[in-house]
């Protein structure tokens, strides 16, 4: 079934010739095999980098083992740029992919790369964009300027306790003319980020105290007092639209997916591609309708902004059908397989992968089809194995994984660094991520049996009882697509 | 016998002075003449009353030959030498000759907060026909002692300098004069409690304003040391003492980039204590002092009691010229103490009885003169180029702009003010119902004045970000510094873990601050013009006050021009009109590129303009210090005299209602800290900047104690009181405003 293999010669007619490029890989785990696998495609040389500890990761592994010159450098650190272009320089590379996490949204980085006496490709967006869709209060700002709906709030910091008050006040009397049970309200440090400096608040009379601590908590922590004041939604389903853009101005979406089930840190655990599947669900509004309308506002705003690589809209939809631009991610992420899972090229057979064309747009080639030429099929699911304890908050495992089986089906396509052939020490230095599956059926109900097989089927052992999250996987599934 | 003995102890002690003043025994055979001496004093009842006779008459001859001949040629460092002779005169000797009686306040000898420092009350008498009118006086000054080593020397420690102060406010207080004696090679540095500079500059900005005649007199004034008492209304020098910036070791240690620890030679010595000017007669020449008072030619000593004499006669003639000044009628006195100082012996008798106490109205001419005097001093130490207008337009032009002031904020504001308050009082009552009877009178009084110019101060929006979706590239200044493609190493790399940090970024985005620690590398003085204002309203003025070379001191205008081309600038200063957030403000900037930032007369009179341009126009005045690496050595006392000047200045300034705001970056040592930059009461520093009265090398070498580690941090000066806040560069701007908003006197423009 050809439907079901990447398609290899998706990419139209390469212009440069890239088997002069070099890239550096700058990540590590799946995503860096997921590069050098799209490098391989394109005929590009590759070079990947590892820590002491991911020695026996097979993102070390492999190109350690590869012919054609030395393919993999050590490294103490993968969070210091200066290694990184060291390295790049020492290498001859041409290009530095940096996955996501790390250097993916860092526009310093980006704009050493550029700026730099020996520039590097960075594949991603230009630097500029980044820095601008980076802060989710200017991309706020552009958004609503568009008219791209956005949660209600403040779109800029505020500084003054009567501003903030009324503000407040406005926010509560909103949500109950919109007849919400419990309205509540979110106030932020403005500078924060990641969680940190960020209350809720129930009732008006509350207000005045949080609005005081979080103020002082932001002086404190960040220098500046400024405080972001929005709604608070509590039901809703959270969105994204994949979007891939070139440097000569051409967009494309790739649809939509649903990230709902996450963690209690609010990590993504199961995805489904498309992001609301009518035939299996029963939604208050129209479905297809306000999928479309996501889809067209990030277009929009992408195109407004002069986003030139792939990219991710994030966006909530309330269970009133209530779409709110959430904020942009500049990068690949985990989750495009099922995107790509689902889509078809016109004139082309097999799916798409988009970390390969991410990386040929970044090199200035042409994107070759357009929107028309793109067509969806099936229903995708992803899952993420990861060895932690469901049951304790999400607690990571360390641990030796002495036996790693994931079933190898067809409908399957999996990516993990975890060697299978030998024992695998997880390292302490990071998430404990252990697999991606991508799952594929004809329709909703058949990939989510699928995914349900496919779990059954998965065998991991590890020494003195390894805890994984292939039960909660299990469990969830059943909620995907679901109010 | 006996009498031979003592006699042969006296020709001891006169060559073991020459040999002082000569620095050695090399000069007149001295070391042969001694062991004669000695040889004598030993076989004195060997030898015949004659022989010793004989042989004392010659070598009497021979010491009365050698010192005529010393004293034919003294050289300036032979001065210093003599200044320095364990047998000069000290405090306590005047104390006990030219005053009647004494109280020492404040402890005794070793028992003493400061053994260095000497204050007592005293008593100074004056014969008028035959009857005797006594004079009670606040005497403070340095005492060196004979050598013992608790008195230092006579350098002051911050805690001396602070009980001289204390005994300023009492003579305040009490309305008698104070007579000032400066015996001091130069301030103790210690930054200890509160640091040797805040002490000097509070003493220097309390006796800028102090209610009393003040006379001083100067034998041994070293630099800042010599400043911490020496502000005075009548500035008197003995004619074999010395006034200078710099020790002539020190200078020579500067001038010939000697190493630490190494020996400065002598030919080196001798020569920068020729070009520091420092004698009586250079600094009656440059104006810094007014009066010389005559000493023998060798210096005088000890027991050279008609020095004393002289010196009362010298003490109270000048406080009663100083009061005097300050009568409105006057003619008879003056001419009777003009005609006495004409004769050439000092009388027995004065002609006149000055009464010392001053009415209010004297006390405010008082200030009004010294205020006068010193700001006149320096004036020829700099070049004032040409501005391309008519000098005399210039002068109409400030009259009429002061002029415009007056009326603008002097007279109208108050009364603008008032209108205001009743209006806002009656509103306040009841709105509703008087509204409809004071909108008239409001809108009458808008007509009037209308609102002010200034916009209400917002938050500065970082870095002005809204529309940065179509902009390639913000609009700012970025350094120079950034055009280069390579990393440094935070010099906090060890403790926190920075990491190397990529130079475009340092010096553009980050503001040379290291986003993991916050360390700040030092940034040019540019960045700060185009950062901290309002873009475009940044203009100079007195740009054409240049500095120059006034003490001809040898090599420096080759160093001048070197640094003029280099720079552009022609002093080390710029004064500006600037606005923050519309606020306008005059600011004043040392910057280190220019002679590393040093203070000299054209410096000075910049720095004075600066602040009478505040005052008359009533706005806040800053001082942004770059860099400071103190008073300007080659232009000797002129650059001393700067202190006080300035701080006069500021002081009016402050007092005219003002907001002066001093804030310290990368390095700023010495003089300037130590008067018009210190005195201020809202003092910051930038992060990482060093902030003290002298560098880690003069305290090793004058203590010869090893420094702390981080002495002069700005984290230090905070702890000691120096400073009242520590800026982050990045934050400068709304701190700025934050201040400009909420600190200073009512008098300013937009208050």
């Amino acid at each position: 079934m050809d439907r079901n293999k990447i398609d290899a010669e998706c990419a139209i007619g390469y212009k440069r010739a890239m088997s002069s490029d070099r890239v550096l890989i700058a990540n590590r785990g799946e995503i860096a095999l997921r590069i050098m696998d799209a490098c391989r495609d394109l005929g590009v040389d590759y070079v990947a980098v590892y820590t002491a500890e991911d020695e026996d990761s097979l993102h070390a592994r492999i190109p350690l083992s590869e012919s054609g010159g030395k393919k993999a450098y050590r490294i103490s650190s993968y969070r210091d740029p200066n290694e990184i272009f060291m390295v790049a320089d020492q290498a001859g590379c041409t290009a530095i992919h940096p996955g996501y996490g790390f250097f993916s949204e860092n526009f310093r980085f980006a704009r050493r790369a550029a700026l730099r006496s020996r520039p590097v490709t960075f594949i991603g967006p230009r630097w500029e964009v980044i820095r601008d869709l980076g802060s989710k209060i200017n991309t706020k700002r552009l958004a609503k300027s568009l008219g791209i709906p956005v949660i209600p709030g403040s779109d800029a910091p505020i500084y003054s306790e009567i501003e903030a008050e009324a503000l407040a006040k406005e926010l509560f009397f909103i949500q109950r003319e919109q007849g919400i049970q419990k309205p509540s309200i979110l106030v932020k440090a403005s500078a924060g980020g990641g969680g940190m400096g960020i209350e809720e608040v129930n009732q008006l009379d509350a207000f005045r105290r949080v609005y005081r601590r979080i103020q002082n908590y932001a002086k404190r922590q960040f220098g500046d007092e400024g405080v972001l004041i929005e709604q608070c939604l509590t039901d809703y389903q959270h969105l994204e639209v994949q979007l891939l853009c070139s440097s000569h101005g051409e967009v494309v979406h790739f649809g939509t997916r649903n990230c709902t089930i996450q963690s209690t840190g609010r990590q993504k655990r199961v995805e489904i591609a498309p992001g609301f599947d009518p035939a299996v669900c029963v939604y208050s509004f129209d479905a297809p309708a306000i999928l479309e309308s996501i889809t067209a506002y990030s277009v929009r705003l992408a195109r407004h902004a002069g986003y030139d690589s792939i990219g991710t809209w994030e966006w909530v939809v309330t269970r009133d059908g209530q779409p709110f631009l959430l904020e942009v991610n500049t990068r690949i992420q985990v989750e495009n397989g099922i995107s790509a899972r689902i889509a078809r090229i016109s004139g082309k057979s097999g799916y798409p992968n988009l970390i390969r064309e991410q990386i040929r747009l970044a090199f200035g080639e042409h994107m070759g089809f357009s929107q028309e030429d793109v067509s969806f099929e099936g229903t995708s699911i992803e899952l993420r194995i990861v060895a932690e304890d469901t049951k304790r908050g999400f607690r990571p495992w360390c641990g030796t994984i002495t036996r790693f089986d994931l079933p190898e089906d067809e409908f399957a396509t999996v990516y993990s660094h975890v060697p299978r052939d030998r024992p695998y020490k997880i390292p302490t230095e990071y998430d404990p991520n252990l697999a991606l599956a991508i799952i594929w059926g004809d329709d909703t109900n058949k990939a989510k049996d699928l995914a349900r097989r496919f779990i059954s089927e998965t065998r991991i052992e590890g020494e003195g009882g390894i805890t994984t999250n292939l039960d909660y996987l299990h469990d969830r599934i059943e909620d995907v697509l679901v109010f | 016998m006996l009498d031979r003995g003592k006699r042969l102890k006296e020709f001891a002690d006169r060559v073991q002075y020459l040999m002082d003043v000569k620095g050695g025994a090399d000069w007149g055979s001295l070391n042969e003449l001694l062991d004669e001496i000695r040889f004598i004093q030993q076989s004195i009842y060997d030898l015949t009353e004659a022989e010793v006779f004989r042989e004392i008459e010659r070598i009497e001859e021979r010491i009365t030959f050698l010192e005529i001949r010393a004293a034919d040629l003294l050289t300036p460092a032979e001065i210093v030498n003599i200044v320095r002779s364990p047998q000069r005169f000290t405090l306590t000797d005047i104390l006990e000759n030219v005053y009647d009686s004494y109280t020492e306040l404040g402890g005794m000898g070793e028992c003493n907060v400061d053994p260095a420092v000497l204050t007592a009350r005293a008593t100074i008498t004056r014969r008028v026909k035959n009857r005797l009118y006594r004079h009670q006086v606040m005497v403070i000054g340095h005492e060196k002692g004979r050598g013992e080593e608790y008195r230092n020397g006579g350098c002051a420690k911050p805690w001396g300098n602070a009980k001289a102060l204390r005994y300023m406010k009492v003579a305040e207080t009490e309305g008698i004069p104070i007579h000032f004696y400066i015996f001091t090679p130069g301030s103790y540095p210690t930054e200890d409690y509160p640091g040797a500079a805040q002490q000097i500059a509070r003493n220097i900005y309390a006796m800028a304003r102090l209610k009393v005649p003040m006379v001083s007199f100067i034998s041994e004034g070293g630099s800042g040391g010599a400043e911490a008492v020496g502000l005075s209304d009548m500035r008197i020098m003995s004619s074999r003492g010395y006034y200078s910036v710099i020790s002539p070791e020190g200078a020579a240690a500067i001038e010939g980039k000697i190493r630490e620890g190494e020996k400065v030679p002598r030919e080196l010595l001798e020569h920068c204590a020729a070009q520091l000017h420092m004698t009586a007669e250079d600094n009656l020449r440059l104006g810094t002092i007014d009066r010389v008072v005559t000493e023998p030619p060798l210096g005088a000593r000890r027991e050279d009691y008609s020095f004393f004499h002289r010196l009362r006669y010298e003490m109270i003639r000048a406080t009663d010229e100083v009061v005097l000044k300050t009568k409105s009628f006057r003619a008879f006195r003056a001419y009777a103490l003009k005609a006495q100082a004409l004769e050439k012996d000092v009388p027995e008798d004065f002609e006149v009885l000055v009464n010392w106490d001053l009415t209010e109205l004297e006390v405010e001419r008082l200030l009004e003169l010294r205020s006068q005097k010193y700001r006149a001093m320096g004036r020829g130490g700099y070049v004032e180029g040409k501005t391309g207008g008519i000098p005399v337009l210039g002068k109409a032009k400030e009259l009429a702009s002061s002029g415009f002031y007056e009326l603008k904020y002097g007279l109208l504001r108050p009364h603008q003010r008032n209108v205001q308050k009743v209006i806002e009082d009656v509103t306040g009552e009841s709105s509703v119902f008087l509204r409809k009877v004071t909108g008239p009178v409001r809108a009458a009084y808008e007509f009037v004045f209308p609102a002010p110019e200034h916009p209400v101060p917002k938050r500065p929006m970082e870095g002005g970000e809204e529309r940065s979706v179509f902009r390639e590239e913000w609009e700012t200044y970025v350094s120079p510094l950034a055009n280069e493609d390579g990393t440094v190493t935070c010099p906090n790399a060890q403790k926190y873990g920075c990491l190397d940090l990529w130079i475009p970024d340092l010096y553009g985005e980050f503001s040379g601050v290291c986003p993991t620690c916050g360390h700040h590398f030092p940034l040019e003085y540019h960045w700060y013009l185009e950062h901290l204002f309002d873009k475009g309203s940044v203009r100079e003025f007195n740009h054409h006050i240049h500095s120059a070379n006034p003490l001809a001191f040898e090599g420096f205008d080759a160093r001048l021009e070197k640094d003029i081309k280099r720079t552009g600038r022609r002093s080390s200063m710029i004064t500006c009109d600037a606005r923050v957030d519309g606020i306008k403000l005059v600011v004043s900037m040392l910057f280190g590129d220019f002679r590393n930032g040093t203070v000299g007369s054209a410096e000075g009179e910049k720095f004075v303009r600066a602040c009478d341009r505040a005052r008359t126009t009533r706005r806040p005045l800053l001082a942004y210090i770059h860099t400071t690496g103190g008073i300007r050595i080659h232009e000797g006392t002129l650059g001393v005299t700067q202190m006080p000047k300035c701080t006069l200045a500021v002081r009016e300034y402050i007092e005219s209602g003002g907001l002066y705001i001093v804030v310290y970056d990368n390095n700023s040592y010495a003089g300037p800290v130590a008067s018009f930059l210190g005195c201020s009461p809202y003092q910051f520093a930038i992060r990482s900047s060093r902030i003290g009265f002298a560098g880690p090398r003069v305290i090793r070498e004058t203590t010869g104690q090893d420094v702390p580690p981080d002495y002069h941090s700005a984290k230090n000066a905070l702890r000691r009181g120096h400073i009242q806040g520590i800026w982050d560069r990045r934050e400068f701007r709304k701190n700025l405003l934050d201040a400009l908003m909420t600190m200073g006197g009512s008098n300013l423009y937009y208050k």
